[in-house]
């Protein structure tokens, strides 16, 4: 094959006269085929980039493995033994979705009514999402990935929208859809949760699939724990069926109203009896089985290292709180 | 059957009712057994066609999906069958089976096997290529009934292939008319016993190889016959008139239903049946090794059987090959089939002819009077042929065979050269004008 | 006759001649040409009968096979074919039926009565055969030996006479490759010196300038010839 270029006009490429004779490209082409035909017989592929050999694959009984950074739609994580769930409520997600369809409510500390970094409450609508995996980018303490999982066709209208107990996975899960990506990230993951544990011990959320185990695991916990005795505020069994969820934003819950001074030596449950009756829940929709898990509060499995640490805390902010009072007294009389 | 139903019903009934019933049992079965083929057709070939794509072919209903025909035929038969208002009525519902008819009317004279054929007719080539010609008017009457544009371009463009590829069609046969010396086609295999090239000539064990095809006009005869048979059942790289992407769906536009699928029906059961000519003809039909030596006393039905089994191993064999065109060939364009079939097939099927003539002429020089013609060079006066008139029959086919294969070798390669000529040369004087035509 | 092939005789000239009415009568001339082509099939059906099956074969090979179908062509490039049009040309129609039943009773049936069409009953035991295909083949090659060569003659001469009426030398549809053309109008460039807007045919710049000088006979390329550097 030889070009000329002839003065840059034009291109003659001349490829000589072609080798084979009249027919045999044909059968050329024949052979080819039946090799593949010969091979489709007997080969299955794996790899797609093979030339021959049947690469059908025959859903549903195969499925096809997907890549590891295959993204479809986000779940959340927690680990596997102390069923801590990774998120802090930081709501760089929900900041940064672009068709908003995550939906995050923070818990709330029973006692002192503060905003904790926990989950009360997080939505995902499927239906809406666009599995860009922004969420998952994002996430400082890799609480949030991106699932596998495709077959989630549903009926139900509404049933695509998922609640914190549908959207809780163990790690180890997530460590078998995508094994090198948790390996880069699983240090610090771990050791930011660990460090949560440590700060705000008996604050950090429990997966709702994981409170029945715990129980059973350590009942003398129920005792000690924060908020043990008030079963309302305790999360129920995890879900199993969707949910009917407004679409809409839940409202944000009303800032609660500050403890009275005074009153902090009351016994927990009452306070928090109180905290729940001032604190407005989550809104929800009229059905029924929502309205256990809207209590803000998170259900303590782990034993509070010390409950006077609490009890200390609430004081200090109580007090925080009267110091303030009087400031703001003495602007308003001036003149 | 005839003969059957009468060593049963023993004259009590009258010859012609017997002979009428005989035909529509025989008539049953041959429908039957056609449309049964078909099916089984249809799904060797999305198998297989599949399997050549790397990909399966269906395998969902059936075992291997072996009832998926069945289950096509339910959705056709349940389809609505729209006939277009401006339609013409009449002509729009007896064109498919006008299209249907002739194709399994082909079955009647094509042997199954030893002793195995519907109808013993004089004229059996023949018949078959007149019948096969009729197919075309009813693929004009599915064209101009549709009033649609589309079909009745398609229509026409289909009628074209058709009647084009006829001629060598016709030809090719002619060849092995004239070697074998009878039109009925039953007769074929009988002649195509013995050795592979040398025929019977040679004595000893009858193979059962002596085929047509392994001489060189039948040879020629027989690639140039499977083609034109490709283009007349309309299949790649034939298949303008039915490929989805040819001018919508060709012909068949306006049909739905049980209509469209008569006239899926008619295509593959054509092929399978121009199939079984070209076998009987071509290749040896239901001849095969060990037949001549179970033919005799009492393994003569198993003889029988295993001629129908060496017949259908061709015939399929043949189908298979028409699968592995169609998965590995793209299509050709409308003016390049016709060019094939007149400027490439037609002069090689009329020099095979002429090669038929000269075997035929070469292996009975001197057997009677009447070829006892003498060629006389007028200035020298040689007897050109008259050595042969003593010769051994070996010696006249070994001759017949050197003389048929260089003049059918000269002949392809003096065709291929002219066709490539007119592709290679300097276009200049004749687009000169053409260029000028359009620059002003 | 035998009585059954009597009654088989009587139903396919009764198919015939109504065919043959109905070509005549119809309206429509694709139907005229269906029920044609249903007289021809009749008529190869009496051939059948006779027991001439060549002639049947043949028959329907080439009046069904070939002839109907150059009808159904030319039928088909007529403009006026579904008989929209039902001012038929003569409207007279009774002055054509006293026409025709003259023709026929005047001409035709005298002839057949009066002449002797030397039909007689075969005897039992005689060895009298009708003609098979090889004896009519030897018959064309030994006694009728120029009646088939002029026939033959007369097909090459409308074959040949086809071809030149449908012949244009200045059309013939080769596609040129882009370097042939190029070359080409280089050549008629330079010897007919013609200005360059003449030259240049207003056609798309592609970018794409290679060319292969393989012998398909691919699309037309419509690119520019000028590429500017």
């Amino acid at each position: 094959m030889s070009i000329e270029f002839d003065q840059g006009k034009a291109y003659t490429v001349d490829r000589g006269a072609p080798k084979a004779r009249n027919g045999q490209g044909m059968l050329a082409g024949m052979g080819v085929v039946f090799k593949h035909f010969r091979d489709a017989m007997t080969k299955k592929l794996d790899n797609p980039s093979e030339i021959s050999g049947v690469f059908t694959v025959q859903y549903p009984e195969e499925r096809y493995k997907l890549p590891e950074a295959a993204r479809n739609f986000p779940i959340l994580l927690y680990e596997d033994a102390s069923g801590q769930e990774l998120c802090t409520s930081c709501f760089q997600c929900e900041r940064i979705c672009p068709p908003q369809v995550i939906h995050i409510t923070q818990a709330k500390d029973p006692v002192s009514g503060k905003a904790v970094p926990a989950i009360a409450e997080f939505l995902i609508e499927y239906d809406a999402c666009m599995s860009c995996g922004l969420c998952a980018e994002v996430c400082p303490f890799d609480a949030i990935k991106m699932d596998h999982e495709y077959e989630l066709s549903t009926d139900v209208h509404g049933g695509l929208t998922i609640d914190r107990a549908g959207l809780m996975r163990p790690i180890s899960y997530y460590e078998q859809l995508a094994p090198s990506f948790w390996a880069e990230v699983k240090d610090g993951a771990l050791k930011k949760l660990q460090g949560a544990i440590k700060r705000r011990s008996g604050l950090v959320g429990i997966a709702p699939q994981m409170v029945e185990v715990l129980k059973k695991r350590e009942p003398s916990i129920q005792e000690s724990g924060v908020g043990s005795q008030n079963t309302a505020i305790q999360n129920p069994e995890p879900r199993t069926e969707p949910i009917e969820l407004r679409t809409q934003n839940p409202e944000p819950p009303s800032p609660p109203t500050p403890l009275p001074v005074g009153e902090e030596r009351r016994s927990r449950g009452e306070g928090i009896a109180a905290t729940t009756e001032a604190a407005t829940p989550v809104p929800t929709a009229p059905a029924s089985s929502i309205t256990d898990t809207t209590a803000p509060a998170t259900a303590p499995a782990i034993p509070a290292p010390s409950g006077d640490a609490r009890a200390e805390k609430a004081a200090k902010l109580v007090a925080i709180r009267a110091a303030n009072a009087k400031k703001n007294e003495t602007p308003e009389g001036t003149p | 059957m005839t003969d059957l139903l009468r060593s049963i019903i023993q004259d009590a009934w009258p010859f012609w009712l017997i002979s009428l019933i005989a035909s529509l049992i025989t008539i049953t079965i041959i429908m039957l057994a056609a449309v049964g083929t078909m099916m089984l057709m249809v799904w060797l070939e999305r198998r297989v066609v599949a399997r050549m794509q790397d990909r399966l072919g269906p395998n969902r209903v059936g075992p291997a999906g072996l009832l998926q025909s069945i289950a096509d035929g339910v959705k056709m038969f349940t389809k609505e069958d729209i006939v277009p208002r401006a339609a013409d009525q009449w002509v729009h519902m007896l064109a498919p089976i006008v299209v249907v008819s002739p194709v399994v009317l082909i079955f009647a004279v094509v042997p199954w096997g030893r002793g195995v054929s519907p109808s013993d007719f004089g004229n059996g080539v023949l018949f078959v290529l007149a019948i096969s010609s009729i197919s075309a008017i009813g693929l004009m009457m599915a064209g101009w009934s549709s009033s649609n544009k589309f079909a009745m371009l398609g229509a026409m463009r289909a009628v074209a292939q058709l009647i084009s590829y006829e001629i060598p069609a016709v030809l090719a046969l002619l060849s092995a008319v004239i070697v074998s010396g009878s039109m009925q086609l039953a007769r074929m295999p009988e002649l195509q016993g013995g050795w592979p090239l040398v025929g019977t000539t040679l004595g000893g064990p009858d193979l059962g190889l002596g085929w047509f095809v392994f001489t060189p006009v039948g040879l020629v005869g027989f690639v140039i016959f499977f083609i034109a048979i490709l283009a007349e059942g309309e299949r790649t790289p034939f298949d303008i008139p039915e490929a989805d992407s040819e001018i919508v769906a060709g012909h068949t536009t306006e049909y739905s239903g049980m209509k469209f699928a008569l006239f899926y029906i008619g295509q593959y059961v054509l092929n399978f049946v121009l199939s079984m000519v070209a076998t009987v003809v071509f290749l040896g039909g239901w001849q095969g090794p060990l037949l001549a030596q179970l033919a005799i006393g009492n393994l003569a039905p198993l003889g029988g059987l295993l001629s129908l089994v060496y017949m259908l191993i061709k015939v399929w064999g043949l189908f298979f090959v028409m699968i592995w065109l169609r998965g590995a060939l793209p299509r050709l364009r409308v003016d390049q089939l016709m060019d094939f079939a007149w400027k490439l097939l037609l002069p090689i099927a009329l020099i095979n002819l002429f090669s038929a003539a000269l075997w035929v002429t070469i292996n009975l020089w001197g057997s009677s009077p009447a070829w006892t013609i003498k060629v006389i060079i007028p200035v020298v006066s040689i007897d050109l042929l008259g050595w042969l008139e003593t010769a051994s029959p070996i010696v006249r086919q070994i001759t017949a065979l050197i003389v048929t294969a260089a003049l059918n070798i000269a002949a392809i390669r003096w065709v291929l050269a002219i066709n490539r000529r007119t592709e290679d040369e300097e276009p200049e004087e004749a687009m000169l004008d053409v260029l000028e035509q359009r620059v002003a | 006759m035998n009585t059954v092939v009597q009654v088989v005789f009587f139903i396919i000239s009764a198919l015939i001649l109504i065919a043959g009415i109905l070509t005549v009568t119809a309206r429509n001339l694709m139907h005229a040409a269906l029920w044609l082509i249903a007289g021809l099939f009749g008529v190869g059906a009496l051939y059948l009968l006779m027991e001439a099956e060549f002639a049947a074969v043949v028959q329907v090979m080439i009046y069904v096979g070939a002839v109907a179908i150059l009808i159904l062509f030319a039928i088909m490039l007529t403009p006026d074919l579904a008989g929209e049009s039902d001012t038929p040309v003569f409207q007279k129609r009774w002055l054509a039926l006293v026409v025709a039943a003259g023709i026929f009773g005047l001409l035709i049936v005298p002839t057949v009565f009066n002449y002797s069409w030397g039909l007689y009953e075969v005897p039992e035991g005689s060895t009298l055969t009708i003609a098979s295909t090889t004896k009519l083949g030897i018959s064309f090659m030994g006694v009728y030996l120029l009646p088939f060569e002029l026939a033959s003659v007369l097909l090459l001469t409308a074959l040949i006479g086809a071809i030149m009426v449908g012949f244009e030398p200045g059309t013939r549809r080769r596609v040129l490759t882009l370097a042939e053309e190029f070359r080409l109008r280089q050549k008629s460039a330079i010897s007919n010196h013609k200005p360059e807007e003449e030259r240049a045919l207003p056609v798309p710049v592609q970018p794409d300038a290679s060319s292969e000088e393989s012998n398909d006979r691919g699309l037309r390329r419509d690119e520019s010839r000028q590429l500017d550097p």
